[in-house]
């Protein structure tokens, strides 16, 4: 397979896993909705927004996540704290999708396997968390709108 | 005619029968994009998010790129004079998800004409994307002509 050919088909794999998933974090935001918008405020969301879109490996997006999960800890915000294990732990489970996806999509000769696998792991996160924040605001904006 | 040009023709007649598909379910939604336009028009949207909207829709490669955009929308907008104003983007959202079951219909029937490409696992997802670029398009059409009556 020719790198243009790997860029193509990989870029379709994840735009349709990025559909899929899509409800997934739905789920994840609506378990955790009680928490929306005054424990997890908007703009902790956009800060993780912002580490994912700009983070270069996957270990900075795991950094972050366990950072804040300290900082609820030290405060004594169990719940928040639990907020980040969880996430934490549902980004960490994408590294099984990032791993299933290239069964599909063999890579070309010379690319790096755990470097093309930190990154595919990199992307999955970065659009379920893009989910994730679109769909928390979207419900703690409440129903009923007048 | 060799075999190699039957099988490009049989292809590209394939083709054409989907976007067939594609074009008359875009008429149909006509009406009711224009319904929305209404609704949309007696809100603080203005038309650079209209065709922000639209740009996304005939850009990106996902479905659920056009719904978290407006998700987002719904979600910042605490006055509740724009997105968020009478439900307007709750139900656009809703709309754009319901379309997944045309394009589920469309992808059956290719199916069951024996369409060899219609096999693509991918293809129903594609047909939606299709149909929400078909709908927003109306959509943002009818806007801009509802907005040019409006200040004229």
């Amino acid at each position: 397979m020719s790198e243009l050919e790997y860029l193509l088909k990989r870029k379709q794999s994840i735009a349709a896993w990025s559909d899929r998933w899509q409800a997934e974090a739905a789920r994840f935001a609506d378990r955790h909705r009680d928490l929306l918008p005054r424990r997890i405020t908007n703009a902790q969301l956009y800060g993780l927004g912002n580490v994912v879109r700009s983070a270069r490996r996957y270990a900075d997006i795991e950094r972050f996540i366990r950072h804040q999960a300290e900082k609820a800890e030290r405060a004594g915000r169990l719940d928040v704290q639990e907020y980040w294990t969880d996430l934490k732990d549902a980004l960490g489970k994408l590294r099984g999708e990032a791993q299933a996806l290239p069964k599909t999509l063999p890579l070309p000769a010379g690319m790096d396997h755990q470097e093309a696998l930190d990154d595919l792991h990199r992307e999955l996160a970065r659009l379920y968390v893009q989910h994730l924040i679109a769909h928390s605001l979207y419900q703690a904006s409440g129903p009923k709108e007048s | 005619m060799t075999e190699g040009i039957r099988k490009t023709i049989d292809e590209a007649i394939r083709w054409m029968v989907l976007e067939q598909a594609i074009a008359r379910k875009s008429d149909e939604y006509d009406r009711l994009a224009q319904e929305y336009a209404a609704r949309l028009i007696a809100t603080r949207v203005d038309k650079t998010q209209v065709r922000g909207l639209e740009t996304l829709a005939r850009t990106t490669d996902r479905v659920s790129d056009i719904t978290d955009w407006l998700k987002l929308r719904v979600g910042r907008d605490s006055r509740r004079e724009g997105w968020a104003k009478e439900g307007i983007g709750r139900d656009l959202v809703t709309e754009l998800e319901g379309l997944r079951s045309d394009a589920r219909k469309i992808v059956n029937e290719l199916r069951s004409k024996g369409n060899a490409f219609a096999s693509d696992p991918d293809l129903e997802r594609q047909v939606h994307l299709r149909l929400c670029r078909e709908f927003i398009k109306h959509l943002a059409a009818h806007f801009e002509y509802l907005k040019a009556e409006r200040e004229r």
